[in-house]
This record gives structure tokens, C-alpha cells and sequence, in this order.
């Protein structure tokens, strides 16, 4: 037993101060779904609600949870990326948003949201990772569903920028604007220490979206709009298209 | 003449407004909501409620900006208002009295049942 207790403090003691901050953004995040999870077996337990509404709320507890546990990946991820080997490699980017809308569906669905993809005449070819990349376009999409409201829906697009050599994909939803202020902030390398203090749930889950596009070598961004934001990421183009 | 107390739920979060909805209208109340500060001073106008269940943490201006506008109408600031967040625990006690804030409920920790008796609590 002092064996296990040792190693308890160990561990402990293997935190270094600089990812407190990252921890307690962590914590804050993950407390909305959980707490959303609670209330809503509580809500099962009551014992007040028909067949179909006990259907419904055990729905929204799945599907709450699979929220969550798609933040504990990324985080998870995220504090491994260093140590771990991605390859890059040519992709459809088209297909790619279709994977993340066909995924967020359900989600959308439940909470009486749409999502939808462009349609694209020509098709791309994107060079990146299949899992960081889906994870950045699902953090967006999941976080437009949350700042969205009923009536547009949240539309995922893909464009060419020749110039820059590289492919956007964007997720744009239409709800509040972002202030200016706390993108900015919630963009900066080493400001980590200003999530804490973000009330919506966005900055945790955009600084762990620029950590994987940082390291396919691409970049993420936001056009703010008056009724919304489309956030982007902007990775590298495939030279083989120049090929055809 | 109302026959039920009215009660405004301020909440982005749907689901959680949809089981304090189920709780409420079940006990008797009569329900609106609003999923943000700018459409809940809209509701709060025409709907005339008896008391407001606010979050504190929602898209554009938070709980607390809606309850500086709230205080700013004589009307308004008279109505009860119970703060249910997540962040409970990060409110010093009686900081939002002035606001007309009777109450906190922690989203944490509370029951269904919490809600019904505070709401029952401001409204003695």
C-alpha cells in the first residue's frame, strides 16, 4: 500500500506548473457534458417521463458523452503529439467534410440543427494527416453547433487557394460573432493561461485544433461575419494535381 | 388574471432547459426560455415573469451582463432571480444579491427537485 502511495505522489509530482492552467481549462470544458450527463439520468430517474421522451434523454446522454470522450481524445492527443508519428498523405478534402458532417449528424440532428457540405464541381487533393485533420474539422463543426442557431445550417466547404499552395476548410455557423479580443487570445502561443478565465467552450478545443494544423504544417484561422464566423484551417495543396 | 406562476429559463444549453422545463410546467409553472441574454430580455419583456433561472455562461453576453441591463428597469429588477451554473462554486456568497440574485444553484451538484424548491423559496 505505501508502494502504491509513492507512486501516486510520483506522478503527481510529474506536473509541471505550466500545464496547471491547461489542466484547469481541461476541467472546465469537460464539466458542461458531465453535468449535462447528470441531470439528465436524474431527469431518467424521476420516473416522470413517457416512453418515447426516456428514448430521447437516452439519446442525449450518449450522445453528450461521446462529446466528451471526442475532448479526452484530443487531449490525449494533443499531449502526445510530439512523441507520436503522423504521415502525411494525399487526401479528398470533399470527402473529408462529408466523413465529419456524417459523423456530427446525429448530434445535429438531436438538438433539431443542420449540417450540411458545399457541393464542389472540381474535386482537390489535400497533403495531410486523415486523423489530425478530421479532429480539427470536428472540433469546429462541434463547436458551431453549439454557437449556431436553428435556422441556418452550419455549412462546411472546401476552396483552392492557387497562390498560397494551399486547400481551406472552412466550418461556417451562424450565431453571435466571436469578440475579437478572445480569438485573439485564444489563438496566441504560450496564452493558455486566458483560457481559464473564457466563459463559452470554444478556447480549449481551438488552441488543441492550431496544435494539429501547426503540425501538418498548415494553420487555422476564423472570418468573423455579422452573424456568425467561419473558422478554417488552411493546409498544403497536392502538387500531384498539377501532375494531371 | 394568470392562473400559473410564469417562470423564464435562460439557458444555451437546451437539453438542461428542456428537463427544468419538464420539471417546472409539471409542478404548475408556466414556462418560456431564451438561449441567450439578447433574446431573453425580449421574452422577459412580453412573457412578465414571476422569476428568472439564468445561466451565467452563454454565447454573447453572459448572465451577468443580463442582469446589469435587468437592474437598469425598475420593472425588471424587482423580478427573483435564481443563477444555476457550473461555476457555483466560484461565486462568492451574496456577490450577485445586489442583482437581485436569491439564489445559486450548482448545475453540479443539484437535483430536479433543487430547482422546484428554489424557485418555491423566492417566491414566498
Amino acid at each position: 500500500m505505501q508502494g502504491s502511495y509513492s507512486e501516486k505522489r510520483a506522478v503527481g509530482n510529474d506536473i509541471p506548473g505550466s500545464q496547471i492552467p491547461a489542466l484547469v481549462a481541461a476541467a472546465h470544458e469537460l464539466k458542461s457534458p458531465l453535468a449535462l450527463v447528470r441531470q439528465l439520468s436524474l431527469a431518467l430517474q424521476t420516473g416522470d417521463y413517457s416512453p418515447k421522451e426516456i428514448d430521447a434523454l437516452a439519446e442525449r446522454i450518449t450522445l453528450t458523452s461521446e462529446r466528451a470522450l471526442r475532448l479526452t481524445n484530443d487531449l490525449t492527443r494533443a499531449a502526445r503529439l510530439e512523441d507520436s508519428f503522423f504521415s502525411l498523405e494525399p487526401l479528398n478534402p470533399h470527402t473529408m467534410l462529408e466523413e465529419v458532417a456524417d459523423e456530427l449528424a446525429p448530434l445535429y440532428r438531436a438538438k433539431g440543427r443542420r449540417i450540411v457540405v458545399s457541393p464542389r464541381r472540381y474535386g482537390l487533393l489535400a497533403v495531410a494527416n486523415h486523423d489530425l485533420l478530421r479532429r480539427v474539422l470536428m472540433n469546429f463543426a462541434d463547436n458551431a453547433l453549439h454557437y449556431s442557431g436553428s435556422q441556418q445550417p452550419v455549412t462546411l466547404g472546401v476552396t483552392a487557394r492557387p497562390k498560397q499552395g494551399t486547400i481551406r476548410l472552412g466550418v461556417r455557423d451562424y450565431g453571435p460573432a466571436v469578440p475579437a479580443d478572445i480569438w485573439k487570445r485564444s489563438l496566441q502561443p504560450g496564452t493558455e493561461h486566458a483560457w481559464h478565465m473564457r466563459p463559452e467552450s470554444s478556447g480549449l478545443g481551438v488552441s488543441i485544433a492550431r496544435q494539429f494544423a501547426e503540425y501538418m504544417g498548415g494553420q487555422v484561422g476564423v472570418t468573423r461575419h455579422q452573424d456568425g464566423a467561419t473558422f478554417y484551417v488552411d493546409i498544403a495543396a497536392s502538387m500531384q494535381m498539377r501532375l494531371l | 388574471m394568470r392562473t400559473k406562476r410564469r417562470i423564464v429559463v435562460i439557458d444555451d444549453d437546451e437539453w438542461l432547459v428542456d428537463t427544468y422545463t419538464h420539471t417546472l410546467a409539471k409542478a404548475g409553472y408556466e414556462v418560456a426560455r431564451a438561449a441567450n441574454a439578447l433574446e431573453a430580455v425580449q421574452v422577459i419583456d412580453t412573457f412578465q415573469p414571476d422569476v428568472i433561472i439564468l445561466d451565467i455562461f452563454m454565447p454573447g453576453p453572459n448572465g451577468v451582463a443580463l442582469l446589469h441591463e435587468l437592474q437598469s428597469y425598475p420593472d425588471l429588477a424587482r423580478i427573483p432571480v435564481i443563477v444555476v451554473t457550473n461555476a457555483a462554486r466560484d461565486i462568492r456568497h451574496g456577490a450577485l444579491t445586489p442583482y437581485g440574485v436569491q439564489a445559486v444553484l450548482d448545475k453540479t451538484a443539484m437535483t430536479p427537485e433543487d430547482i422546484l424548491l428554489a424557485v418555491k423559496r423566492v417566491m414566498l
